[in-house]
């Protein structure tokens, strides 16, 4: 049995003293491609920002069994301020960190990495373009690099398919599969129907957590776990469709 | 020509540029940093409530900037607190610090005996009575917060922009955040004896705004505001001279005066660029 990467020990968390979530424990096992599906508001945002640090717990523990692992997170897009006069370039490269880096020069080996990630993703033409003028597409790869370029061990993805085309959004799942060769996801998603045929296995989240360790949902387990979710079918994007409850 | 920079002759007038110059360049760092994190109403707060401080030296026989500072920078601090609470409505909570110092002042001022003078000055700010103190002060600061932004730059920029995945990357973002509260509050009150409480934040912002027109690249928008910065508070300042009109509003006028032309300018070329193309 291999060790956990993180375990997620009866967390209780949510933000100014009013707890979102109760009672969550969860196991996440190295290179598992987990999908994080629940309605809005049920505290799927909430649970990676506990993982990731950026939430106080209110009882339980987070434990790394293996030491921390280097994390990349995409947040939600509606996070992102598009405004903020800031370019492509300058929003990979804050994935590596400030480690070695104080003065506005980036040191060459960072500076390397940068340009061999842009180059690699079709970025490299925009390198210089601020974010407010990138498509939903490119903007989603730009964060994306800037959740990569540190070549996490796990990455975090919340709701990354809002605002791209289909074209990319396919694109990123294969490249998603890809990267599950060598790193954990937790991939939070409202929409079932599209992550399904990536994800390895699939946690319901609705003010609390039940694990399927499997992609498929069966009416039975979503009914027993009351876990609403869309059900969206797509055209050419391989799919399964999952029922919603009886009670929706 | 030579008639127009004869007042150079003159050691206020001198004052007054260098005044005007340093403050151009401190307001274009810390200008960028409000403006690209849209806390331009934070900047009305600090620079408001740092008049009660104001009126409370005058009370108590202190230097008026020495109160304006320690205000200015408590108000800074504490705005910074109650957003990382997000229980508290920050923008209410800003607008009772704002009109609690401006009562205070009033008050304080109300209160000491005789006639305050210059307190016109702090409302509409008196660059033409500048010292060679004001102006060590001034450069000191200027010259403190370059080095800040040149050795912390990509911290500065990556907690500005997106705090929490900053968080995530190890970078102390709160840290940060407090120390260019502090900056920002020191920045405005120092600011204050060029143009004025009432005009100070279109130094912070104009210029930047103008800048913004050409890049929007944070990089690049600091040095491009403290071109036009530069360029609209000197002529400004002359023209405060020569039309006998008070400094700072000739100041804020000219800065405005000259993001109207280039935003003018830039639609021209556009405009005959599709034209032709």
């Amino acid at each position: 049995m291999k060790k956990p990467l993180i375990v997620l020990d009866n967390i209780r968390t949510g933000y100014n003293s009013d707890p979102v979530l109760r009672e969550v424990s969860l196991e996440i096992y190295p290179l598992d491609f987990i999908g994080i599906i629940g309605p809005n508001g049920g505290g799927k945002t909430t649970l990676i920002k506990a993982i990731l640090g950026l939430l106080p717990l209110f009882s339980g523990q987070i434990l790394f069994p293996g030491g921390k692992p280097k994390t990349g997170y995409l947040p939600q897009s509606s996070q992102i301020d598009r405004s903020f006069p800031i370019t492509v370039k300058e929003v990979i490269s804050s994935g590596l960190g400030t480690s070695g880096n104080l003065f506005p020069f980036l040191p060459s080996g960072k500076k390397e990495k940068v340009k061999k990630m842009m180059d690699e993703t079709g970025l490299s033409s925009l390198s210089s373009t601020a974010i407010g003028e990138l498509s939903g597409g490119q903007l989603q790869k730009t964060f994306l690099c800037r959740a990569l370029i540190d070549e996490p061990d796990l990455l975090i993805l919340d709701e990354p398919n809002t605002h791209v085309d289909k074209h990319f959004e396919q694109e990123m799942h294969e490249w998603l599969k890809e990267l599950n060769q060598k790193m954990t996801i937790l991939l939070v998603s409202h929409d079932i129907g599209t992550i399904s045929p990536m994800v390895k296995t699939i946690a319901c989240v609705n003010r609390t957590l039940h694990y399927h360790p499997s992609n498929q949902l069966s009416e039975e387990v979503l009914k027993v776990y009351n876990c609403p979710v869309d059900v969206i079918a797509h055209g050419p994007v391989p799919h399964r469709v999952l029922k919603s409850h009886d009670n929706e | 020509m030579s008639e127009l920079l004869s007042i150079l002759d003159y050691q206020f007038f001198r004052h007054a540029m260098a005044a005007a110059i340093l403050t151009s360049l401190l307001a274009a760092m810390v200008g960028t940093y409000i403006v690209s994190r849209k806390i331009v109403f934070i900047g009305g707060g600090i620079t408001h409530a740092s008049f009660g401080g104001i009126g409370m030296a005058y009370y108590m026989g202190l230097n008026p900037f020495l109160g304006a500072a320690v205000f200015g920078t408590m108000t800074a601090l504490g705005i910074e607190w109650i957003s990382g609470r997000g229980n508290i409505r920050e923008d209410s909570a800003i607008a009772i610090l704002w009109s609690l110092g401006m009562a205070l002042g009033i008050i304080f001022v109300f209160m000491t005996p005789g006639y305050a003078p210059n307190l016109m000055s702090f409302l509409f700010g008196s660059i033409l009575s500048v010292g060679k103190t004001d102006l060590y002060i001034l450069a000191g600061f200027s010259l403190f917060t370059f080095l800040l932004f040149s050795v912390f730059f990509r911290p500065i920029l990556y907690t500005a922009f997106d705090p929490e995945f900053a968080k995530t990357k190890g970078i102390p973002v709160s840290t940060y955040r407090y120390m260019m509260s502090v900056i920002m509050a020191l920045a405005i009150v120092l600011s204050i004896r060029t143009v004025g409480i009432i005009l100070v934040l279109s130094i912070f912002t104009i210029p930047q705004i103008t800048a913004m027109l050409f890049t929007r690249d944070f990089a690049r928008i600091i040095p491009l505001a403290a071109l036009w910065g530069v360029t609209g508070s000197v002529a400004g300042l002359f023209a405060a001279y020569y039309l006998n009109i008070p400094s700072g509003a000739a100041i804020i006028f000219f800065l405005t005066i000259q993001l109207m032309l280039i935003k003018l300018v830039i639609f021209v070329h556009r405009e005959l660029q599709r034209r032709s193309g």
